[in-house]
């Protein structure tokens, strides 16, 4: 395995634990989900992977080598695309991503070459020319991930890196990063959007309260859940949220969508249930499907006693 | 090419491309303090004569790079702590030290343009002549260094940046009033001057005093006590910059 991080605890200042016995492995060429909630700890790993921190205790290595010890080692191997914003205000597009490039080692016809496909293919050339100052957010933010995929490391990790950015780019963004798997390095996509994620990770590993409550790919992971359906409603708007009933499990209500899980032997209850809702228009539409990785997601981190830390690193 | 030179060049050019427009805001406002500080001394004193002038002419470059040491730098600092920009910085394969050592050198290039204007100036505004050694430039550099060191270890150590800002700004008026740049340390109370014997300050104008002119100025202690002063800020700077939580 090319990263292996094995109980690592990180505690701050004032007792803070964020991560409690985190251990885990990624492979060259596999693209490695970190999921969570804020505050869960994904960001506090990801600083000890490349340095910025170090763990309470256990260990990190890369490639064999321990990074704890070794952060310069980190910085030559893991390219990285920040949660936060990249001080790129002075610089332009091509000069933000160029730069990155040439101070990763790459060579100045390469890196020109590879900026240039980078930019071409996220149809960023009308930003090329443009200052980092006048440009959105969201440009900011592929601006951030071509800066990281432009010289890749041995390890890529890309902390949120869709947040703001419109829903067409972003496709074409996760093709990249299934790209620079396929060029062999290795992955690490660190976010809670677990729908975007499920399509492209390989495998992942759910955390909450700095703490795996469940690791693996995602078949692996929805075999737990067995026959169990997904059932998700549309709230028509203004209309207050219907009483839930016990056959539900886990329902998780976010603005006008309501999710849960139902037991295959509620499943024609709950249809009758949603289709009353329909009829008497208290909800625009309802579907019906197989667990998703969101239902996985909700239930491991609703009921942390059911998370289990892996015995073994994967 | 070494790769810390490497890294070192490619983040000069970073910082210089990301402050190319406060650069240029700060080269005119350089050469407009230059060009007001040069004349306003004729109405701070009426019958200045070119020995004065002289004097307080030859403390501007000292003044200068310390207001950028120890005010200028370090606010950057503290704004880029409150913007979060050195995780990223730092997650680069560029030594840390090489990052704020790109920073300095931008900064301090940016001052010496108005450093140049405001002494040759006074000089033909005030009829006194220059002696330029060759020593002016370890002198700038050492004062350049030992300025940015100081002020880096405070914008590091300090735990809130927005109490460097604060800290820097009482520094600037302490630099300005009680330190004995622009008027000889004789004027200062007994207890003061012996605080200035150990502080680099006075020093760092000697050393711009004694390589630019011929005014007689210990320029072998000052080299070893500023010299002094930039080793213990280098090593500070050092140890705060590459501490990780």
């Amino acid at each position: 395995m090319l990263l292996e991080i094995k109980n690592v605890h990180k505690v701050y200042k004032g007792k803070v634990k964020a991560n409690d016995d985190i251990s885990l492995s990624i492979a060259e060429g596999e693209v490695f989900g970190l999921l969570g909630p804020n505050g869960a700890g994904k960001t506090t790993l990801v600083n000890q992977i490349i340095g910025l921190t170090i763990p309470t205790s256990g260990s990190i290595t890369l490639n064999g080598v321990d990074v704890v010890a070794n952060p310069g080692y980190a910085r030559e191997s893991c390219s990285f695309q920040s949660q936060t914003q990249v001080p790129i205000s002075g610089l332009n597009t091509l000069q933000a991503i160029e730069l990155v490039g040439r101070i990763r080692g790459g060579s100045k016809a390469d890196v020109r070459r590879r900026a240039m496909e980078l930019i071409d293919k996220l149809e960023m050339g009308e930003w090329q020319k443009t200052m980092g100052i006048t440009i959105s957010g969201g440009v900011r933010r592929l601006v951030a991930f071509c800066m990281a995929a432009v010289e890749p490391g041995k390890i890529v990790i890309l902390d949120e890196p869709t947040n703001d950015i419109d829903p067409l780019r972003r496709r074409i963004l996760w093709q990249e990063v299934q790209e620079l798997a396929k060029r062999g390095s290795a992955v690490l996509l660190v976010t809670h959007n677990v729908l975007e994620a499920e399509r492209v990770v390989d495998r992942l590993a759910i955390i909450d309260q700095g703490k795996v409550m469940g690791m693996g790919t995602t078949s692996s992971l929805k075999e737990d859940d067995g026959d169990t359906m997904h059932l998700e409603l549309i709230l028509e708007p203004s209309q207050a949220e219907p009483t839930l009933p016990d056959f539900l499990q886990n329902p998780v209500i976010v603005n006008r969508r309501i999710v849960a899980l139902v037991n295959p032997a509620d499943i024609t209850t709950a249809i009758d249930w949603a289709r009353g809702l329909k009829e008497s228009d208290a909800i625009e539409e309802f579907s019906l499907g197989p667990t998703t990785l969101e239902d996985i997601y909700i239930r491991l981190v609703q009921n942390p006693d059911e998370g289990e830390q892996p015995g073994e690193v994967m | 090419m070494p790769k810390w030179l490497r890294g070192y060049l490619l983040m000069v050019k970073w910082v210089f491309l990301s402050y190319r427009a406060w650069l240029s805001l700060n080269f005119a406002v350089q050469i407009g303090i230059a060009v007001g500080f040069i004349f306003g001394i004729s109405f701070l004193y009426p019958a200045i004569t070119p020995d004065i002038a002289k004097y307080l002419t030859t403390g501007a470059p000292t003044l200068i790079l310390l207001i950028v040491g120890f005010v200028v730098g370090p606010q950057i600092i503290a704004s880029a702590r409150l913007e979060g920009t050195f995780d990223y910085i730092w997650s680069l394969p560029v030594g840390r030290m090489s990052h704020l050592a790109a920073d300095a050198t931008v900064m301090f290039g940016s001052t010496l343009p108005g450093i140049i204007l405001a002494v040759g100036l006074g000089a033909i505004h005030f009829d006194f002549s220059l002696d330029i050694s060759p020593l002016v430039i370890p002198a700038v550099i050492l004062i350049g260094a030992g300025g940015t060191f100081l002020g880096y270890s405070i914008a590091f150590l300090v735990p809130k940046p927005m109490m460097v800002m604060v800290i820097t700004q009482i520094f600037s008026f302490v630099v300005m009033l009680f330190s004995p740049v622009m008027f000889p340390v004789e004027r200062l109370p007994g207890w003061l001057q012996s605080i200035h014997e150990v502080l680099p300050i006075q020093y760092m104008a000697d050393l711009t005093r004694g390589t630019i002119t011929d005014l007689d100025v210990n320029l072998g202690l000052a080299f070893i006590v500023v010299g002094a002063w930039c080793i213990v800020g280098f090593i500070v700077t050092l140890i705060v910059v590459n501490r990780r939580q």
